[in-house]
């Protein structure tokens, strides 16, 4: 399981240091790459802690590439592998944790099946929604905008509840 | 931080920024996010449904003893459940082998066992029950419940029984036992001479004496041995206790407690004990198997306390027992214990103190330093000075330095005095 969220995770990094190679900013490709070796520092020193910021700074990345122009699809196809990777080294370090696991293999294959069914529908919806074009005027923008302030810290509240 | 706020913190972000820059890719790079966050909100997990049973291959043992923990669990909601179940082991307790936490998919109506095994020091162990947590499928949003599935062990401390251990009370019961009663009759010691009375057999007739004596028939006088009231008293205050990172002083108090318990009661004696320090702590005197069970689950349950008013032995309950009987104090001692030791001896009581040395036990822990060399001389000095003191008010004192066994130190020192000193007061 490890070795497939290592796999994602050069993966992503690959996605996004291609796409910030392609514009010639090399700078960005270095970023992504120095987050994919803190990744696989990870991986070889057990350090669980660090798959979240990898995905902060894949996110990141991939945000500002997007800013950037820099291809959107090599963005997109990267964060989702981003995110691939820092569910299935949670979901290994789940596994890690539990002490014995009980159908392991059924388990897995339902996770990876289920992942990869909404990673795939995400990735169907980001890149439909990457050509659709919508204008919206100052008013609309900023009912959104504070309408995902208002859910984010909502959700977060209601995450931490939980 | 949490996975869940982190992606909450993502997709705001990532939206926020879309937002604030015009930019459309930046919001569609949100969408997998969301997607993600979306399926595991609307499938949350739900608290499950088990229940849980325990089982123990022993629920009393001997301190160190494995014992064996079996769990049932048993789905008994309508739907699957993925659950991680951990059961709550006590704090005290080690886990030798198995597992304690196991993670499974239960189907309506399964049932999953789970078995490993611990081990632990003297007390009662009680489990709390068994933790079942469902997660939803990417582990976001968590659902724990406590099982009820109670349970306890008793763990006793360990008993070595010793093979000789004499004691000479000035007061015995009517049955028979193996302490000398200092009257004369059936046993096995000579005790003296007396004439011939109608009944004695015959194969107690003196010869010699009888020689010297023509006119009378001399017969020979063994000492009787009966049963006696033993009252242990074992010091649980906490001034009188060392602890080091090895453990405390106190475990060999307790140790030795329950040899001396088991010895007695095994000859037939009454014991009773009393715990000095956190509380008056009395388990009233008793014979036999149920008296040794008593004694045991009390000490497993002994605990040092500081109770101001028991600092000093001046509160010792002197009438829970019975005048002119056995007192064995299991103590460190400290300096002015030895006034209330004094007193029980002018009451008529023996007194026999088992001290565990706590000068060698602090030792163990310390550096070799010229300081603590010269430390130790002058503590030592103190103690030594300490047990002469209560020798010299006729307290027999078994100083038991820590490191030797309690059995060995116990038998050289507790064995039956010779023949010449039984008849003194100031023996055992």
């Amino acid at each position: 399981m490890r070795l497939l969220a290592l796999f994602c995770a050069g993966l992503a990094t690959f996605a996004m240091a291609l796409g910030y190679a392609g514009q010639s900013l090399w700078a960005g490709a270095g970023i992504c790459g120095a987050i994919g070796l803190l990744w696989l520092a990870g991986h070889w020193r057990g350090w669980d802690w660090a798959a979240d910021p990898c995905l902060a700074g894949w996110v990141g990345m991939a945000a500002f590439g997007a800013w950037h122009k820099v291809g959107a699809g090599w963005m997109l196809g990267g964060l989702v592998a981003a995110l691939a990777a820092w569910d299935l080294a949670h979901f290994a370090e789940r596994l890690r944790g539990a002490g014995l696991v009980l159908q392991r293999a059924e388990l897995t294959r339902t996770h990876l099946r289920q992942l990869a069914s909404i990673l795939g529908a995400g990735l169907l919806l980001g890149s439909i929604a990457l050509g659709v074009r919508i204008d919206l005027t100052f008013g609309w923008a900023l009912l959104i905008g504070a309408l995902a302030i208002v859910g984010v810290s909502g959700l977060i509240r209601y995450g931490g509840g939980r | 931080m949490q996975r869940w706020s982190l992606l909450s913190i993502l997709v705001g972000g990532l939206v926020l920024l879309g937002l604030g820059t015009v930019r459309g890719e930046i919001l569609a790079l949100a969408l997998p996010l969301l997607v993600y966050a979306g399926v595991a909100l609307l499938k949350q997990p739900q608290a499950p449904q088990l229940s849980a049973t325990r089982a123990f291959s022993a629920e009393r043992v001997e301190s160190g003893t494995p014992v064996i923990v079996h769990l049932s669990i048993v789905n008994m909601g309508a739907r699957p459940a993925t659950v991680l179940l951990e059961d709550l082991i006590p704090q005290r307790l080690a886990l030798l082998e198995g597992q304690a936490r196991m993670l499974t998919v239960l189907a309506p109506g399964a049932s999953v066992e789970l078995t490993y095994t611990v081990a632990g020091g003297r007390g009662v162990h009680q489990f709390p029950g068994v933790q079942a947590s469902a997660e939803d499928m990417f582990g976001l949003f968590r659902v724990s419940a406590l099982l009820p599935a109670a349970g306890q062990i008793f763990i006793v401390p360990q008993v070595i029984r010793l093979r000789r251990a004499e004691i000479r009370p000035r007061r015995t019961h009517v049955y028979a036992g193996q302490i000398p009663a200092r009257q004369g009759g059936p046993g096995i010691e000579f005790y003296g001479l007396r004439e011939y009375q109608p009944g004695d057999p015959t194969r107690w007739i003196n010869a010699r004496a009888t020689a010297r004596n023509p006119q009378t028939l001399f017969v020979n006088e063994y000492e009787q041995e009966r049963v006696a009231d033993v009252g242990l008293i074992l010091d649980a205050r906490r001034q009188s206790d060392v602890r080091t990172r090895d453990g405390a002083l106190f475990e060999y108090s307790i140790q030795a407690a329950a040899a001396l318990a088991d010895t007695f009661l095994h000859r037939g004696n009454r014991v009773g004990l009393l715990m000095y320090g956190r509380s008056l702590d009395w388990t009233l005197p008793g014979y036999g198997k149920v008296q040794r069970e008593r004694i045991l689950r009390a000490l497993a349950r002994a605990e040092t306390g500081d109770l101001p008013v028991l600092e000093k032995l001046d509160y010792l309950p002197t009438r829970l027992f019975p005048a002119r009987s056995q007192i064995v104090l299991i103590s460190p001692l400290l300096s002015h214990d030895l006034e209330m030791l004094a007193s029980l001896r002018a009451r008529g009581y023996q007194v026999l103190v088992i001290s565990p040395d706590p000068i060698s036990f602090e030792q163990r822990g310390l550096a070799a330093q010229a300081e603590t060399a010269t430390a130790m001389r002058i503590a030592r000095l103190e103690r030594a000075l300490l047990l002469q003191r209560c020798r010299r008010n006729g307290i027999t004192v078994l100083d038991w330095p820590i490191d030797v066994p309690f059995q060995q130190v116990a038998e050289a020192a507790l064995s039956r005095p010779p023949i010449g000193l039984i008849g003194r007061e100031g023996g055992l």
